[in-house]
């Protein structure tokens, strides 16, 4: 009887080391595919809806589009279908969690936070290829550009990827209010989408808000990925790989300090 | 002791005509401005800076902008500052009444359905016009154009207004499903920015596109907008004021039968 009562004991020690990270790095990837399954496919048509419906609206912006106009176009669209998935999906996921208390609760689980953020950053990166090449493809039929496609677009558009959830989660952590991060987030697409040259050439940009663009993750994403498809017109990619791991880092680095403080 | 409860007894007459109806108007408008109060000063500022970011940053699509497609941006983004709050941001209100189940309050509410109408109308009227003029203002700045603004545009204001806040009225109200609401009007903004002739000629969409939209009345209210603020640049307004005006009938008849129901 007074050994049924007794509740379980706890480990006195702490479990910790590279076999006790990579144990919960992988519970927590079982953990989070199991719950993608109710919605991965509908994100993924969300996003080549989104990334197939911009290539398709700016070109109907143009009397008539010449093929400059269709090629960058065309190769802005991965960008397009990238990071509305990093910037407002990623966000919005984790508001609703929020809202909903499955946040806390999946921070309650025994694995370590730094296993359950990477987690994170790896589900939605690999899910959110597809979406961009499908768009990618759709985009490049409609316009009939072809395309010079080279091996330095799978390292590239990882690193967008990455660079796009890594950020927009580190947004979501960071900004208390849900309802603050939606309504900037969606601010920032509209700003993005207009103001950044991901389907025009920079040229057309006066010389300030260029420098701005260029320190901003989303132009250095259209032109990582656009040197991968196209070859001669993207110059100077170094900084832009620069650039994106900087803003990559940084979403880490606002990832680590909300995971690491307790409250 | 018998007088007080007599005075709890609802009245035994019906009240209707005119000052009923007017007190009713200026109750319901009173009650949706105060009741807004927080989100109408932000709206105004959110529809005024994203109707000035349109207009500006349309050019930079362009190296250098042909006049037609400023001049079409310019005289199509008053349009969509004029229907966003009635037709996008009405039906998401009505639809996050219902989820909070506080729509049967509202509806219980001892006033006729037309002044409530007709007070809604009035608030999403308020809240678009401001980013109308800021709208056209910077469009004449930027651009060096010279509206000459005629008398015809009032009414095509008026109406143009009018059919987005009936057609967002009847999707709030006659849609019973919350969920499915919020979905059409996102998409709605979608297809308004870009898949409508609004914001371009229609001859820039696919054909078939731009005979689906002579159907709806987005691109007509850009023409009667459009009719009004320029001179020699539009033709069959007719045609357009009465598409345009059929959707507002068709959109104030399905929320007077939804409203009209008992249940």
């Amino acid at each position: 009887m007074s050994t049924a009562a007794s509740p379980p004991v706890l480990a006195s020690t702490t479990r910790s080391g590279i076999g006790y990270w990579v144990a919960g790095l992988r519970s927590m990837l079982r953990f989070d595919l199991a719950r993608a399954r109710q919605w991965a496919a509908l994100m993924v048509v969300i996003q080549v809806l989104m990334g197939v419906g911009m290539a398709l609206i700016y070109g109907f912006f143009y009397p008539r589009i010449s093929h400059e106009t269709a090629l960058y176009i065309t190769t802005g669209t991965p960008a397009l279908a990238l990071i509305p998935l990093g910037f407002v999906m990623v966000p919005a996921s984790v508001g609703e969690q929020k809202l909903g208390g499955t946040f806390d609760f999946t921070w309650s689980l025994p694995a370590p936070r730094s296993a359950q953020a990477t987690s994170t950053f790896l589900l939605f990166t690999l899910l959110s290829l597809p979406g961009a090449v499908l768009a990618l493809v759709i985009s490049a039929w409609h316009y009939g550009v072809s395309l010079s496609i080279s091996a330095q677009i799978v390292p590239g558009t990882l690193l967008c990827a990455l660079t796009a959830v890594s950020v927009g989660f580190g947004m979501a952590l960071v900004i208390a209010d849900p309802l603050l991060t939606n309504l900037i987030t969606n601010a920032l697409m509209f700003v993005v989408l207009l103001f950044t040259p991901i389907v025009y050439p920079p040229s057309h940009l006066p010389a300030w808000l260029f420098a701005v663009d260029r320190a901003l993750p989303f132009y250095n994403m259209a032109q990582v990925i656009r040197a991968g498809l196209t070859s001669g017109l993207v110059t100077g990619l170094a900084s832009c790989y620069l650039i994106l791991m900087g803003w990559t880092a940084a979403g880490w680095l606002m990832t680590a300090w909300v995971v690491g403080r307790r409250h | 002791m018998m007088a007080a409860v007599t005075g709890l007894a609802p009245s035994a007459t019906v009240r209707k005509g005119l000052p009923y109806w007017a007190e009713s108007y200026w109750a319901m408008t009173r009650w949706h401005l105060i009741g807004l109060r927080m989100w109408l000063g932000l709206l105004v500022v959110v529809q005024i800076m994203a109707g000035a970011g349109f207009v500006l940053g349309i050019a930079l699509f362009f190296d250098r902008i042909p006049v037609t497609a400023a001049l079409f941006v310019s005289t199509g983004v008053p349009v969509i500052n004029l229907v966003l709050v009635g037709l996008i941001l009405g039906p998401q209100l009505v639809a996050e009444q219902k989820v909070q189940q506080s729509y049967d309050f509202v509806r219980s509410m001892p006033v006729p359905r037309a002044p409530a109408a007709a007070a809604w109308y009035t608030v999403c009227l308020l809240a678009g016009l401001p980013a109308v003029a800021v709208s056209l203002v910077i469009a004449q700045a930027r651009y060096g154009f010279s509206f000459s603004p005629s008398p015809a545009i009032v009414p095509a204001v008026l109406l143009t207004a009018f059919t987005g806040t009936m057609i967002g009225y009847g999707l709030g109200h006659a849609v019973p499903n919350p969920m499915v609401t919020q979905l059409v009007t996102q998409l709605l903004v979608f297809v308004i920015f870009g898949f409508t002739p609004i914001l371009f000629p229609a001859w820039q969409l696919p054909h078939w596109l731009a005979v689906v939209n002579w159907w709806f009345p987005f691109g007509h209210m850009a023409v009667i907008v459009r009719a009004g603020l320029t001179t020699g640049m539009v033709t069959g307004i007719a045609s357009s004021y009465l598409i345009v005006a059929v959707w507002g009938i068709i959109g104030a008849a399905a929320s007077a039968w939804a409203l009209g129901r008992r249940g």
